[in-house]
């Protein structure tokens, strides 16, 4: 496992726009290093957002974390980007067999379509057990407890998928818009920890993505971003009177945080905030690789 | 023409390696109050608009509930901008990319405490 991970690894570090990505989250996932496998998928998706299969791939890392309703809403898009992916029936299946939907998980297994599909055979014997257990004896089933551990939650892995040809992205009927949802997360992996921040303002001091939340967790996204408009315009004149060239970063030091800005593609304003205690080198990392970030996601949604 | 009470810290601030100029500005309406500077800097141009980049950190940072912004620097190619403020002054400095900006760090925010 640690030499498939090594390999898919320098495969990925060769090409980074290649679709390696999928079956080293993948890898990763089997051996336990969820989080790891889970910074791997979404920077995958940052670059392939179409492909079916990355969003399975990160459905399964959802799912082993326990987080149920995200894999679930990767495994829809995932039905959404191909209505025959048959591992993401399987994997609703199992979403719906652990909430206790036992006819909408045998709906869904069966919809998995082939049933010499490893596991796919297990799990449909196991949710049509429990079906006639209920209707049978009219006992309350507990969805969860009986024997989930035999319901793979997703069948083997069939990595790595073929590379998706062009055609086959031009074929798809209907292009997904950006989502809100993925907006907002989307400097989560490139953060370092909860009590950060990262936000992309636009020159009007308009959230474009990520998050900003105050000590108490409120959301303050929206009142920060306009505190900064014209921050980026007014760095760029002060330079420009000076003759130091191109600005490239602004730090502010608070009595609770520090505060790294640095322009952004558009015209944009990247913001990555941490607490007293990050050192400043840090945080000025943390800039960098979200700055990587702003720069794929605004390349593809602009 | 009379000297301020800043002078002498601006001068001593204008003697660091790399400091081309400092000045003391309100932040309120970015007029410079005194100001240290070799020949050819706008220093009412930057005074300004260093005291607005200082307004929006401040005002930022307080509604993030950071607390009070107690330095700032702005970094570009060829040296940058630091400022430090106390209520409505900030003492703002321009440096070049030689400048000891830890050294010029601390002895701006020692500076900014005895504004007034």
């Amino acid at each position: 496992m640690a030499d498939e991970i090594r390999r898919l690894s320098d495969d990925l570090a060769r090409d980074p726009s290649s679709l390696v990505f999928m079956p080293l989250a993948d890898a990763l996932r089997r051996a336990g290093q969820l989080d790891v496998a889970m910074r791997v998928a979404l920077r995958g998706l940052d670059r392939h957002p179409y492909v079916a299969d990355a969003h399975d791939v990160l459905a399964r890392i959802h799912a082993d974390r326990g987080d149920l309703e995200q894999a679930a809403d990767e495994w829809e898009m995932a039905l959404r980007l191909d209505p025959t992916h048959a591992q993401a029936s399987l994997g609703l299946g199992f979403v719906d067999f652990r909430r206790g939907n036992l006819e909408s998980a045998e709906r869904r297994l069966s919809a998995a379509g082939d049933a010499d599909m490893p596991g796919v055979a297990t799990a449909l014997a196991h949710v049509r057990a429990a079906l006639g257990s209920r209707s049978g004896n009219g006992a309350t089933h507990d969805p969860v407890a009986p024997n989930v551990a035999s319901m793979p939650p997703v069948a083997e892995p069939r990595m790595p998928p073929p590379p998706m040809p062009e055609i086959a992205r031009l074929a798809i009927p209907e292009i997904p818009a950006p989502q809100p949802a993925r907006a907002k997360q989307l400097f989560t992996t490139a953060l370092d920890g909860a009590e950060q921040n990262a936000l992309l303002v636009d020159a009007d001091g308009l959230v474009l993505a990520g998050m900003y939340t105050d000590p108490t967790g409120t959301d303050v996204a929206e009142v920060v971003a306009a505190e900064l408009a014209g921050v980026s315009s007014e760095a760029e004149r002060a330079m420009r009177h000076l003759g130091l060239g191109a600005w490239t970063s602004l730090l502010v030091e608070a009595d609770e945080a520090v505060v790294a800005m640095t322009p952004a593609p558009l015209g944009s304003l990247l913001v990555v905030a941490s607490s007293r205690e990050t050192p400043v080198g840090l945080v000025r990392l943390l800039l960098d690789r979200a700055l990587t970030r702003a720069r794929d996601w605004l390349a593809r949604v602009s | 023409m009379k000297k301020t009470p800043y002078a002498e810290l601006l001068a001593m601030l204008s003697r660091h390696r790399g400091v081309v100029g400092s000045f003391v500005v309100s932040e309120r309406d970015g007029l410079a109050v005194d100001s240290n500077v070799q020949i050819g800097v706008h220093s009412d141009a930057v005074a300004a608009l260093a005291a607005s980049l200082h307004r929006k950190a401040r005002l930022a940072c307080g509604a993030a509930g950071s607390g009070t912004v107690t330095f700032l620097r702005l970094d570009a190619e060829r040296g940058g901008i630091c400022a430090a403020g106390r209520d409505d002054l900030v003492l703002v400095t321009i440096s070049e990319a030689r400048a000891n900006l830890g050294l010029l760090r601390v002895e701006m925010m020692r500076a900014a405490k005895a504004l007034t």
